[in-house]
């Protein structure tokens, strides 16, 4: 137990940014970000990257913990008394929800769609853009909120670990390695994979999420919300399974923004013309981000040769 | 730009069954607590009044 804390406790320090940038040095080495990341591109995704570690963490936690023992000061500590498996339980559903709701509302709600749009401009998948996020999508995080609160209530322990186990679901999820694949090919793997694409994001059903295009029935930019668990959109109707890798990432009409106005918009605008990150830009310039009825995942549903999921 | 009615009501509905799923594992914790005859905070209390490391009233 001694060696599995140690990991998680060295993980949520530098061991997820090693992890990252191993991750990422064998997709750019492989060519996975094809001719995509270009100047733009790497100091965006490297400026979100850094400022959140660097900067809005540390300042979210320090203010938290100063600001929490004077409205709650009878809860420091009050919740040390959980069971540390339920506190895991707990955190992981309390946590992961909350960040599916956070991540789905920012697709359903027009008015909220350009503080993600800058995680879905990236025409590539991979470590570069797993953190690339406008600043003030960033700072409304609710999980940063959330694991100030956790520590101070008592169960920094079990979020510890939960913390890790998502990053490293999370990150996978978003890399351009497709480490899912071998449950697809090897059809005494199918019940594993049957369970684990339910369950959590796999690289297939997220990028899904990032496909520039519906039209190939793999991609599914209105869904897929899941970070950690998948299992919400099977409940709430919002994903879909194909088994299949979308050929085409980004947003249709990409307008290539300066790396600043992604960044901190509405701070900082536009000067592409037509761009909704531009001083006078529509709130949702495209059918790519256009919030639609998706076609809801039938409770019982079958995967057929062909791997597209069809109603049971 | 509006949201469309019909996202509007799926995410109501979806909302109202997402406080069921926050409050599931708290409800399972506390029945299976109950059912084994444990109360942990109890003991801790207990534990922090003879430690003094909590504030006596």
């Amino acid at each position: 137990m001694k060696i599995v804390e140690s990991v998680f406790q060295n993980l949520s320090t530098w061991g997820l940014p090693v992890l990252v940038l191993t991750l990422g040095v064998v997709e750019f080495s492989l060519g996975l970000y094809k001719k995509h990341w270009d100047n733009n591109e790497r100091i965006l995704d490297i400026v979100c990257y850094t400022v959140p570690k660097l900067i809005v963490r540390p300042l979210v936690a320090y203010c938290g913990l100063k600001f929490l023992p004077l409205v709650l000061p009878d809860f420091k500590g009050a919740f040390e008394w959980v069971p540390f498996w339920w506190g895991f339980l707990i955190i992981c559903v309390a946590d992961d929800l909350t960040q599916y709701w956070y991540h789905r509302l920012h697709h359903e709600v027009p008015f909220l769609w350009r503080f993600h749009r800058t995680h879905h401009s990236a025409p590539y998948m991979g470590m570069a853009m797993a953190s690339r996020q406008n600043i003030i999508y960033t700072l409304f995080f609710s999980q940063t909120y959330l694991t100030t609160a956790l520590v101070y209530i008592g169960l920094g322990y079990p979020a510890l670990f939960a913390k890790g186990v998502k990053s490293i679901i999370t990150t996978l999820a978003h890399s351009s390695i497709p480490w899912d694949k071998p449950l697809y090919q090897n059809k005494w793997l199918h019940p594993l994979a049957w369970v684990l694409e339910r369950l959590i994001s796999t690289p297939a059903t997220h990028h899904a999420h990032h496909a520039a295009s519906n039209d190939d029935g793999i991609g599914h930019y209105k869904g897929n919300f899941g970070n950690m668990f998948f299992l919400w959109d099977v409940i709430f109707g919002t994903g879909i399974i194909t088994r299949k890798y979308p050929s085409v990432y980004g947003l249709q009409h990409y307008h290539h923004e300066e790396w600043y106005a992604q960044f901190a918009w509405p701070l900082l605008k536009s000067s592409k013309e037509g761009s909704e990150l531009a001083a006078n830009g529509p709130m949702v310039a495209d059918e790519t981000s256009t919030p639609q009825e998706p076609e809801p995942i039938p409770h019982t549903t079958a995967i057929p040769a062909s791997g597209h999921i069809v109603p049971g | 730009m509006k949201m469309q009615p019909q996202i509007f009501r799926r995410i109501i509905r979806n909302a109202l069954i997402s406080v069921f799923i926050y409050a599931l594992p708290v409800l399972a914790m506390f029945l299976v607590l109950y059912v084994r005859g444990e109360r942990p905070w109890k003991t801790k209390a207990q534990h922090t009044v003879h430690t003094g490391h909590h504030r006596q009233p």
